[in-house]
């Protein structure tokens, strides 16, 4: 048990954060907070019920209007993030392959890594200076950061995407930098019925 | 287990609220959605009466009349075909059905499967019906073989597999193997759809040192992989030749402990002494249904060891020589197997290839798709006696061994031997470490035209080889067929575990941290199992087939996260 008392010890040193976290938030919150949601699906337990903002100000509850039964692709970046690691032109090429379907039966979002900072001023702004048409997403620190903590987000840059699709519950990751083609070929494979392809370019061997 | 996990609680509670209330805001509460949960707090499974459940031993895979294939072979999907003319044909349906892990889980009222079992991916092609493992492709070299194997899982919107994707390439590792028929991961069928793979069972360059012995097939899905296998995707593979023949009783070469049976009386007793052990880790949910954490990209724990997919089984041996083909089916979890009462036993092989010498040890070390035979003599314990396989490796999370070793009641319980008395004669050879295996193919360095490099690494959140994302467009090395190189394995990572693999040919380690390999490590293998900041120096040729494979972390959920390179065979 020692040495496990050594890794204990070692967690504890997570803690501040996750303080600062909670401390940093004005709202009040209750004791146990259960997160209900008004709908389930496969991954539904996993993210709290939360609302979110995005750069038009509109404001969703986040699995329930944004992932439930529906094909997501969600990404994380941040205004700062992004001038160090730009993300948001490769996703517009993939925006341009997606076609009509985006914002149909495909979501595409951006979750702000820096909710603290991250104003939906600011990322209309990085969304129309890119030509991104999809929700760019912040609210409050803790809620997103929930959010970050449910796709297994650390840091203030990423370079991962979430394929989803919540009607199936079949969920992967692909580099937000990754060639176009293969997020919008990920988009394609994990998609139902007609809409589904197995793949886009056929790399199979003959 | 349990007694960690209440411990962590009491401590986390005891840690994190005044850290939380102390700014005297007694109502602040960190909103965590009930599911939302990490590799230190995933529930543990239903409770399971362990050493409960016989071990499940599959039976062989049977051949199939050739003239059934509808349609036919096609000699033109596959490189030399024709040198290789298939003696042996096969085929594998792969299913949805429910397994029998354990019947404690079977039972729970809430299980999908009505108390069949739990939902499972299974193989067909014995007279078992489907199974995971999948029947075990018992194969001899010089005699090629040809399987087809079937994806006849319902599509992604009907499974119920709660985990994984619906669509196949199976690998089979490490078979010297053309690309086409390798499991490479685009190479995938989708539900209705079959794929044919061409096993030449030849030796790499016609050198009998280049025997590969205990093999495994996988599911190898671009994306996938670790949840395909973790659904049941997997089963064992063993080639024989005329040295090594899985028989004792034939005068012939080594007479290691042998089996021609396989499977076993469904009761524990094995029908041979030859026997092939996988491990896997798997979670369940309270309804009995396997569980994993997709959201986990570091890896997948599972709190309870099944072997052959029974949980924490038992098996009745005689008072003689076994030989064990242990397996690490992964995805994340590494093993220290050991015999509860410390006794020891001897090492045959490396990655499933025999050592020169068998190597006395009291336990076997193994990452994710590592492969050791052992061979353990029973004959010091008395009928009645039971033994444990227990594992000593602490692992708290999917990124690797935190490198300590569990002690007393912390080993995890991995399955029981009952010991009963001798049934016949053991005929099998008696091992020491003076005993001769194979030679190990030369190292001729002046044959090296090349020196490579691979760091495994993580970077923007994803598992990187060389600083890349997995593009199956971008060839990262290209060697030329009848060549030699050296490639140098590293894991640029302070904290985690990568058992890198390298499809196709087995490599020889030069140096490991810069000194010269002993003992197992003194072997061709095809998985490095690189711990924090490990560099291992390694040989290779590149014979017999061109074309595209790929190199990738066999911790599978960080291949899935893109931890893998294409490289390409090239024509010399």
């Amino acid at each position: 048990m020692k040495n496990r008392r050594k890794f204990i010890a070692a967690l504890a040193t997570t803690v501040p954060f996750l303080a600062t976290a909670a401390t940093n938030t004005k709202k009040k919150q209750e004791v146990f907070k259960s997160c209900p949601s008004n709908v389930t699906g496969p991954m539904s337990d996993r993210f709290g019920q939360v609302i979110v903002t995005d750069q038009d100000k509109k404001k969703s509850w986040f699995y329930e209007e944004l992932i439930h039964d529906k094909l997501v692709l969600v990404s994380f970046t941040s205004i700062r993030g992004e001038k160090h690691y730009p993300i948001i032109d490769n996703l517009v090429k993939v925006q341009d392959m997606l076609e009509d379907r985006l914002g149909k039966d495909v979501t595409m979002l951006t979750i702000t890594t820096n909710p603290t900072k991250d104003s939906p001023e600011d990322l209309k702004k990085l969304a129309d200076s890119k030509g991104a048409k999809w929700q760019f997403i912040t609210g409050e620190p803790d809620d997103i950061r929930n959010l970050l903590l449910a796709f297994g987000i650390k840091g203030s840059i990423s370079g991962l995407s979430w394929v989803g699709n919540e009607k199936t519950g079949r969920w992967m990751t692909k580099a937000s930098r990754q060639h176009p083609l293969f997020i919008a070929e990920a988009v394609a494979r994990l998609s139902t019925g007609k809409d589904h392809k197995p793949f886009l370019v056929d790399l199979r061997s003959v | 287990m349990k007694k960690r996990r209440s411990f962590l609680k009491k401590g986390a509670l005891a840690l994190t609220v005044p850290a939380i209330f102390g700014a005297g805001n007694a109502n602040a509460q960190l909103c965590r959605a009930q599911g939302n949960r990490g590799s230190l707090t995933e529930p543990d499974s239903p409770p399971v009466r362990s050493y409960y459940e016989p071990v499940f031993l599959p039976n062989k895979l049977l051949p199939v009349d050739p003239a059934n294939l509808v349609p036919p072979a096609d000699p033109n999907r596959h490189q030399r075909f024709g040198d290789f003319q298939p003696q042996k044909y096969y085929e594998q349906h792969i299913t949805e059905g429910f397994w029998n892990y354990h019947t404690d889980l079977s039972n729970i009222p809430s299980n999908p499967g009505g108390g069949t079992g739990s939902v499972a991916w299974m193989f067909s092609g014995s007279d078992q019906g489907p199974t995971t493992p999948g029947p075990t492709l018992v194969a001899k070299y010089g005699e090629p073989v040809f399987v087809r194997r079937y994806n006849d899982l319902p599509t992604a919107e009907n499974v119920l597999m709660p985990v994984g994707y619906p669509a196949i390439t199976t690998h089979l590792h490490n078979a010297h193997t053309a690309s086409e028929s390798d499991g490479y991961p685009m190479d995938f069928a989708m539900s209705g759809q079959f794929w044919d793979h061409h096993y030449g069972m030849l030796l790499a360059r016609n050198d009998p040192r280049e025997t590969l012995s205990s093999l495994w097939y996988h599911d190898h899905m671009i994306d996938f992989t670790a949840t395909n296998v973790y659904a049941g995707l997997s089963g064992m593979a063993i080639f024989y030749d005329e040295y090594d023949t899985g028989d004792e009783n034939d005068g012939q070469g080594l007479a290691l402990p042998g089996n021609s049976q396989f499977g076993s009386d469904g009761n524990g007793n094995p029908n041979g002494y030859d026997i092939s052990l996988i491990l896997h880790d798997v979670r369940f949910d309270p309804n009995g249904t396997p569980t994993y954490n997709v959201f986990d990209t570091d890896g997948h724990l599972g709190d309870l060891i099944t072997v052959n997919r029974t949980v924490e089984p038992f098996m009745n041996v005689e008072r003689r020589r076994y030989r064990f083909r242990i397996y690490d089916g992964g995805p994340s979890r590494f093993y220290e197997i050991a015999l509860s009462d410390g006794k020891s036993f001897h090492i045959l092989t490396n990655d499933g290839n025999m050592l020169q010498n068998p190597v006395e040890a009291t336990s076997v070390i193994l990452g994710p798709a590592n492969r050791q035979d052992v061979i353990i003599d029973f004959s010091s314990y008395s009928a009645g006696d039971t033994v444990e396989f227990v594992n000593l490796m602490e692992q708290v999370n999917g990124q690797g061994p935190t490198g300590r070793r569990l002690e007393g009641p912390d080993r995890m319980k991995v399955m029981q031997f009952r010991i009963k008395e001798l049934a016949g004669t053991d005929n099998s050879m008696p091992m020491n470490e003076g005993v001769h295996l194979r030679d190990l193919p030369g190292i001729n360095l002046s044959e090296v035209v090349k020196e490579r490099e691979f760091v495994f690494d993580h970077d923007m959140g994803l598992w990187t080889v060389n600083g890349k994302f997995m593009d199956p467009t971008i060839v990262s090395a290209d060697p030329k067929q009848g060549t030699a190189e050296i490639w140098n394995f590293k894991n640029a990572g302070t904290s985690w575990a990568h058992p890198c693999h390298v499809h196709f040919e087995e490599f020889q380690v030069i140096e490991w941290n810069g000194r010269k390999p002993t003992g197992v490590l003194n072997s061709r293998k095809d998985v490095a199992t690189l711990g924090p900041n490990d560099h291992a120096k390694v040989f290779y040729r590149f014979d017999d087939f061109v074309g595209r494979f790929i190199i990738h972390c066999h911790n599978n959920v960080h291949e899935d996260n893109a931890m893998m390179l294409r490289w390409d065979i090239t024509p010399g």
